[in-house]
């Protein structure tokens, strides 16, 4: 059984067919080859599937598509372009703050959140901005330089 | 996989009626932070899901006299942003800062982290500490229910078959009041309590006596707690790191934590003394 639902996303209107149990970030992946939003946890532990509602970060798997109806939502496809990056993919590109970049898109987001509400943020609020994206491999260190950088410019 | 039912009443009176009619067959989503995950996890035993989402007027805060009225779909996250709340119930807000992730805070709601009555809940455990009331809408109308009365174990409230939470009401505690919140976790953010601890110490004015202490204790029982006999100790006692110590001890002896994956009984109980102590100390203001 399906449900016909309209989703916004990235400003477009897409119209799908949806199950209910399934995710946004299932719909993002599976229906929309939008699948610059990861899957990790699946669970709202580590922040890899990141998107933004209504300018808010939230965890995509924590999200019926179903529920997702009526509200604007952006993914990192949404953010910069191929040949001219947001400049703060640019910062975590210039401080090697990726490696294997699979939280990567997920960061972008919710710096992304957190520079539009807090255009210069202290380490402490960009440390804590950042706790809900686990990063396996730089130690956050990097991460954090790229957006202190970002949020001087 | 076989799917389930999907249902958005676009009001109360509509929703009580569906959850009352769909009976165990069903079950409420509100930021669905907690739902989600037991649906993944699995296996489920309903059958479909309401989505409280168009209720709007369950959203928000209304501020009037001595009272706040705080939304039960109220996002985490719009408690934090809350400067009124912030001034009046600090520790409230220290509770919801402590709660899961920015990510989590966006979608979670204050009603649904007391409707999941886990001992461990961070927000639930400082409303019991400022003792909030719930306000319920249920078949047979609105009741009240202070938190205290409102968990039966871990997991489970006083909720009849189509009631829902609508709002937490919250009185200001008393004038000089100081309240402090504590989380003890292996991890300093994204975590689900050890142990947690939200206490309340008002002096009497112009001396170093206690007046009245709250102290309510989460994650060492399977519901969370206010230490009565611990409380009791502080009434009108002067102020001194051996009545904080005895108070301590007297909420350690109280609980009756679990072993389980995140944690030890023997180890629970031990922080549970030690971090009501600090609390009641911080509370106090440092200085003994």
């Amino acid at each position: 059984m399906k449900t016909p639902i309209s989703l916004q996303i990235n400003g477009e209107t897409y119209l799908l067919n949806v199950p209910i149990k399934k995710t946004l970030l299932d719909v993002l992946r599976e229906d929309l080859a939008l699948t610059g939003t990861k899957k990790g946890c699946d669970s709202g532990e580590c922040g890899a599937c990141t998107v933004l509602m209504e300018g808010k970060p939230v965890n995509s798997c924590m999200i019926l598509a179903v529920d997702a109806v009526g509200k604007q939502i952006s993914t990192i496809e949404g953010i910069g372009g191929i040949m001219e990056l947001d400049p703060i993919q640019e910062a975590l590109v210039a401080h090697g703050a990726i490696q294997c970049g699979y939280c990567t898109p997920g960061v972008v987001m919710t710096v992304k959140a957190l520079l539009d509400s807090n255009p210069h943020p202290t380490e402490k609020e960009v440390r804590e901005g950042i706790t809900g994206n686990l990063c396996r491999c730089t130690g956050y260190v990097k991460v954090v330089e790229a957006i202190m950088d970002v949020s001087r410019r | 996989m076989s799917d389930i039912n999907y249902w958005e009443p676009g009001n109360l009176i509509d929703a009580v009626s569906l959850l009352a009619n769909m009976g165990d067959q069903v079950r409420a989503l509100a930021g669905g932070t907690d739902l989600l995950v037991k649906m993944k996890k699995g296996p489920i035993n309903w059958k479909g899901i309401v989505n409280l989402k168009g209720l709007t007027e369950l959203k928000g805060f209304v501020f009037e006299g001595e009272t706040i009225t705080i939304g039960a779909l109220t996002q985490i996250s719009s408690l934090i942003e809350n400067s009124l709340l912030g001034l009046h119930f600090p520790v409230l807000v220290d509770a919801a800062r402590s709660l899961g992730t920015p990510q989590v805070r966006n979608l979670a709601t204050i009603g649904g982290n007391l409707c999941n009555a886990s001992p461990a809940a961070d927000v639930a455990l400082v409303l019991l500490m400022y003792e909030a009331r719930l306000l319920i809408t249920g078949p047979s109308g609105s009741r009240k229910v202070p938190v205290h009365e409102f968990y039966v174990g871990s997991g489970q409230t006083v909720l009849q078959l189509g009631e829902i939470l609508t709002a937490i009401e919250i009185d200001l505690p008393p004038l000089n009041s100081k309240g402090v919140f504590y989380k003890h976790g292996k991890r300093k953010s994204h975590e689900i309590a050890l142990v947690n601890v939200a206490v309340l110490l008002t002096p009497q004015p112009g001396t170093k006596q206690i007046s009245r202490a709250r102290i309510a204790v989460g994650a060492v029982a399977s519901t969370q707690l206010r230490i009565k006999e611990a409380e009791d100790s502080l009434r009108e006692v002067i102020a001194t790191l051996g009545a904080f110590e005895k108070a301590a001890e007297l909420t350690k002896e109280a609980v009756n934590p679990i072993d389980d994956v995140r944690s030890t009984a023997s180890y629970r109980k031990q922080m549970v003394g030690v971090l009501t102590r600090r609390a009641l100390v911080e509370a106090w203001g440092g200085e003994l």
